[in-house]
């Protein structure tokens, strides 16, 4: 079981440095799915997860090819701090299969967001190499 | 660059709602606000996650992680077991995302959410 958590750890962190993200997103449901926790211990596991700056060697990366907006972060981690708080106190009272719900249409949302990024991207993409071919 | 005060507080704007769902979800918010930079505030993508991952480095998570430890929500243990892997893991995502063109693995991440989030929400609501 330890060494299930150890690579599963490892996965979840090849996507963080991968997409940018935190990596709570994957580690939830695997937590609830492979580890069989109940929803809301996941959520708090998960958040204990990601206080130590987990992000700080794939920033690096980035930071090395100056793919960072100093200013923007700061901005959204004051957001993200206070937001963060709000959205707690909403979800501790709530039943832990409504939660699991609510989880799950969040997750078709952020990947509906997620694609439709990638879309535009590859659209002015194509649309620049037209240019360029006059 | 344009950094006039209407978009500062449109970003701040928008990682607030990152936060609430991070703090409702318990995740770090960035699969949120990742999208939400490039879509609102025409940040590159690899922009847009270097920015995220920055946002990421301080504890935003610790109001929100206080009132679930409160609640008794919080296997310490099995967090102290995965954070080492997270963490070189993501050192090794970071120098596979210089190499490669993350498109199609963020389009297969894409995939790969909505339909873990399809399974949760039937997997709750279907009694």
């Amino acid at each position: 079981m330890t060494l299930v958590i150890l690579l599963l750890g490892l996965g979840v962190g090849v996507l963080v440095g991968l997409l940018g993200i935190g990596g709570g997103v994957a580690l939830v449901p695997a937590m609830v799915y492979l580890l069989h926790m109940d929803q809301h211990m996941a959520q708090g596991t998960s958040l204990f997860i990601l206080l130590p700056p987990i992000g700080l060697g794939a920033l690096r990366e980035y930071w090395k090819q100056g793919q960072v907006d100093l200013r923007a972060g700061i901005l959204c981690a004051i957001g993200m701090l206070v937001g963060a708080y709000g959205g707690s106190l909403v979800a501790l009272p709530m039943n832990s299969q409504n939660l699991k719900g609510f989880f799950g249409c969040f997750l078709m949302l952020a990947a509906l967001l997620l694609w439709r990024k990638t879309r535009l991207e590859s659209n002015a993409a194509a649309k620049q190499q037209d240019r360029a071919r006059g | 660059m344009a950094d006039g005060i209407g978009r500062s507080a449109g970003i701040l704007a928008a990682a607030t709602i990152c936060g609430v769902a991070s703090g409702l979800f318990g995740i770090g918010g960035g699969v949120l606000l990742v999208p939400l930079l490039g879509l609102l505030f025409a940040f590159s993508q690899h922009r847009a996650q270097g920015t995220s991952l920055i946002a990421l480095i301080p504890p935003t998570g610790i109001l929100a992680l206080i009132a679930y430890a409160k609640g008794g929500f919080v296997s310490w243990k099995t967090g102290l077991l995965l954070i080492p892997g997270v963490f070189l893991g993501g050192i090794l995502g970071g120098v596979l995302a210089k190499r490669i063109k993350p498109r199609s693995m963020r389009e297969i991440f894409a995939a790969i959410l909505f339909v873990l989030g399809a399974w949760q929400a039937f997997s709750a609501w279907r009694h």
